[in-house]
């Protein structure tokens, strides 16, 4: 995410993408099976760190294996520990051999990559165009955006809003059971469905990686319900090739993959105009999976313009949103006391109590930080550094206040006889560094769990011969 | 992920030195050498979505932009179910336009040299118009523009010979190249050596390959110049062995080895003059004896012997002899040397430095090593 600040968008290059780790665990049958479609392998190859990019392309059109050595004059020296991670993190995704004295790419990938690159074969893995119908045009992009905006909305607002006691409108079934079961909401003691703290983290994601933990979820679903894992990867990576604004046909998709149209619908990925309608066009949310381009056409209301960042934060606490979106304001509600509203703009004070309600419900500090960096307001763009510091640390002081109690579990020492026996064994536990308190003037101490043997050890033999 | 990268690529399209490459012992065509450039741009737009791209054609005496990742998508292409849409929308464009443009050639301008320097210029104006309109959006900081276009880069495929006229051109568009933080990669497909390309390459920290597997044309492409500047630290990249950093003179766009700099205005001439045609300063006749004296015997081509340096332009065409100094000196004072042009007016000629410094007799570096691992092709 391009708006994102400095420090987390490092942070975020290092870590791989949340599917990958997925894929990691799957077995090779299956991988090999998913590298035969060129569209898989292309939207894998974008998944890759950039480093395992570049040396999947720099053996992707060689002919014979190269050897190791060869490979490796070609790494800086101070590389060599990144160009070694990047061959293992390779070698998981059985897209190389794993630990072999000559690298050459899987031959399924290598075909298929190569296939997706030049074109041509007979896969039809980018998706079959459905045929034109001159009755009525295919959907405008504004529709298509729409749809997926109101879709992802209506997940998000009920998640927010579950435990207010407001009514907002259900999404399906199946989004319902796929909330539940990921852990995002729960029911406790039987109770509605209410949101948990994971799903309060949840909400404060990007929505690239709302979109990838729901759909990490399904996939995890997929496996139970019996269906071929292959066919469901392999249609998510093709709805993120196919080109926004054109309709496809669904006579080639599979029956796994027929299945899957109507949850993809309630996700709002793929729209349809009928439910049984023959035809399919993928949504911004589709189109977007591998890339990094914001998934959701504007994540403001539709009547305020503001694409980008709506919040500003003042020094004093004061916090002002331009939005008129509900949804917007409920997940501000979930850290800031809201004092008045307007037609486009919500105005509200970052507390002690309000933060201490999000902590409570497993938000993190740094997790409210970010949230607001990424949807700053322009005019915020401005300072350096983006958001206050008093106010930043303030919230990290109030997390602080919910640490102040530290329990370790351990041996009070008490009731020595003299003052050298005391410091006879103080010294010996310092020694050891298993002291956690102590009371010269009481002459006791406290010593944790770890030390408690060896210093009863040491007491027993001072007791046993005390000359010695 | 990770932030996307601009990449422009200028090919070079004579048609003349196409026929020769296709000729050659090692025969090139231009339809072989497409399919192998169209495979390495759709490489770059395959590594993130969110990669652009712009591609210019240098074509015998003019030069044009072929495609660009910003064009509006084509409505009436049929998708076809087994490619990519973007890379057929990519492919069409070029190969359509270059075809288009070939066909239209007659045969007066063909006989041009190849429009090389237009097209990179062209190409760096393109990168150029990204970073200001970047910059012109209401949120757009500097810190937004380094994410929108983190590290340009410009690609020339040249297959044309060194044109001694296009030395001063060339410079400066390394000089805005360098202003603009843009790394200029260079493969020469064909032919001898080019000399400023190779400064260019050295000038703009980017990497220089003569190409010596011709049919390994693609391999050459995709490990030297698809990994962004982020990447080449821990994956080399080939660079020069030498760098050939000879000038040509302003004088008669000679490439020399040993030349007269004049140090109000820092041109390059061939033989000691007496009056600076940059920026006409009038050097001291004393000097002028004493540096014609201790000039070494030189014969007055440039291709002549004595050069220790690899010759790479033995194809070189001379200067028409239209064009006099003067017409060089206005070229030059407008954009390559800004300096004191205005300060060294003919009413103060030497202003206050010696005689001996005003003209200065430069011996050019010769050649810089580098490490080169070999390629496994």
């Amino acid at each position: 995410m391009p708006s994102l600040h400095k420090p987390a968008d490092q942070e975020k290059k290092n870590t791989p993408h949340a599917l990958l780790p997925f894929l990691q665990s799957q077995s090779q049958n299956t991988l090999t099976r998913l590298y035969q479609r060129p569209s898989s392998c292309l939207s894998i190859f974008r998944l890759l760190a950039p480093l395992e990019r570049q040396i999947v392309m720099n053996l992707l059109w060689l002919e014979s294996a190269i050897t190791t050595s060869t490979m490796m004059a070609w790494v800086q020296r101070d590389g060599r520990k990144l160009y070694e991670e990047a061959l293992a993190n390779l070698s998981r995704l059985h897209i190389l051999p794993s630990s072999a004295a000559k690298l050459a790419l899987n031959f399924i990938f290598k075909t298929s990559l190569r296939q997706a690159l030049t074109g041509g074969g007979t896969s039809g893995s980018f998706g079959v165009p459905a045929e034109k119908d001159d009755k009525r045009s295919g959907p405008d992009l504004e529709t298509l955006d729409s749809f997926a905006l109101e879709r992802w909305e209506t997940i998000l607002h009920y998640m927010v809003s579950s435990g207010t006691g407001q009514q907002p409108t259900k999404p399906s079934q199946g989004v319902l059971f796929l909330l539940q079961r990921s852990g995002l909401m729960g029911n406790l003691y039987g109770g509605p469905l209410q949101i948990t703290s994971v799903g309060f983290q949840f909400l404060l994601h990007s929505p690239h990686a709302q979109l990838w933990d729901l759909l990490l979820q399904y996939l995890h679903l997929a496996e139970e319900r019996q269906m071929d894992l292959v066919e469901v990867l392999g249609f998510l990576f093709m709805l993120s090739t196919m080109e926004l604004g054109r309709e496809y046909s669904t006579e080639n998709l599979s029956t796994t993959q027929k299945a899957m149209l109507e949850d993809l619908r309630d996700y709002g990925l793929i729209w349809q105009r009928r439910p049984n309608s023959r035809r399919f066009s993928p949504t911004r949310l589709g189109t977007t999976l591998t890339s990094s381009s914001p998934p959701l056409p504007t994540t403001t209301g539709v009547g305020s313009g503001t694409r980008e960042g709506f919040i500003v934060l003042e020094t004093n606490y004061r916090i002002y949103a331009y939005t008129d979106n509900p949804l917007q304001t409920a997940v501000l509600n979930l850290f800031v006391t809201l004092k008045y509203r307007f037609p486009n703009l919500v105005v509200g004070m970052i507390t002690r109590d309000s933060v201490k309600k999000a902590l409570m419900n497993g938000i993190t500090a740094d997790q409210i930080i970010s949230y607001l960096m990424t949807h700053a307001h322009p005019q915020m763009r401005k300072n350096n550094p983006l958001l206050p510091v008093t106010v930043q640390d303030q919230i990290r002081l109030w997390e602080l206040e919910k640490n102040r109690l530290k329990s370790s579990e351990g041996y009070l020492y008490t009731a020595f006889t003299s003052q050298a026996d005391y410091e006879l064994v103080l010294n010996y536990a310092r020694q050891l560094d298993v002291v956690l308190w102590e009371n010269a003037s009481k002459r006791c101490f406290f010593g944790s769990l770890e030390g408690h043997s060896r210093i009863k050890e040491f007491i027993e033999r001072r007791t046993q011969n005390p000359n010695s | 992920m990770d932030a996307s990268s601009h990449l422009s690529v200028v090919l070079d399209l004579p048609p003349a030195q196409w026929h020769r490459s296709a000729h050659h012992t090692q025969p090139l065509d231009l339809p072989s050498f497409l399919s192998h450039v169209l495979v390495f741009l759709n490489a770059h737009i395959a590594n993130c979505a969110e990669n652009s791209l712009a591609v210019f054609g240098a074509f015998p005496g003019n030069s044009l932009m072929l495609y660009s990742s910003a064009d509006p998508v084509p409505e009436h292409l049929p998708i076809d179910p087994d490619s990519y849409p973007p890379f057929v929308h990519l492919d069409h464009a070029i190969s359509r336009r270059i075809h288009a443009h070939l066909d239209a050639l007659d045969s007066d301008t063909s006989a041009q040299p190849s429009a090389l320097v237009a097209a990179i210029t062209k190409a760096l104006c393109y990168v150029n118009r990204l970073s200001t309109t970047n910059a012109a959006k209401p949120a757009g900081t500097a810190e937004r523009d380094l994410s929108i276009l983190p590290d340009p880069r410009l690609l020339v495929l040249s297959v044309s010979p060194d044109l001694a006229t296009s030395y001063i051109p060339i410079m400066n568009s390394v000089f805005s190249a360098q202003k603009l933080k843009v790394t200029i990669d260079v493969c020469q497909v064909f032919g001898p050596d080019t000399v400023f390309l190779q400064q260019a390459a050295h000038l703009t920290g980017g990497s220089y390959i003569h190409l010596e597997r011709r049919d390994a044309l693609l391999q050459y492409l995709i490990m030297a110049f698809l990994p962004p500047p982020s990447i080449r630290k821990v994956l080399a990249v080939p660079t020069q062995d030498k760098v050939d950093f000879r000038a040509a003179c302003f004088c008669h766009k000679n490439i020399i080895d040993i030349g007269f700099v004049c140090s109000v205005c820092l041109s390059i001439f061939c033989q000691p003059v007496p009056v600076c045609s940059t920026c006409r300063t009038k050097f001291p006749i004393k000097t002028l004896q004493r540096l014609n004296q201790s000039r070494p015997h030189l014969p007055s081509t440039p291709n002549g012997p004595g050069a220790s340096t690899p010759r790479s332009n033995p194809g070189t065409p001379r200067m028409p002899t239209g064009t006099n100094g003067s017409a060089v000196a206005r070229s030059i004072s407008t954009s390559a040397t800004p300096q004191n042009n205005n300060a060294a007016k003919p009413t103060l000629p030497t202003l206050s430095l010696s005689p001996r410094t005003v003209l200065r007799r430069c011996q050019t570096p010769n050649a810089v090593m580098y490490t080169c691992p070999s390629l496994p092709v």
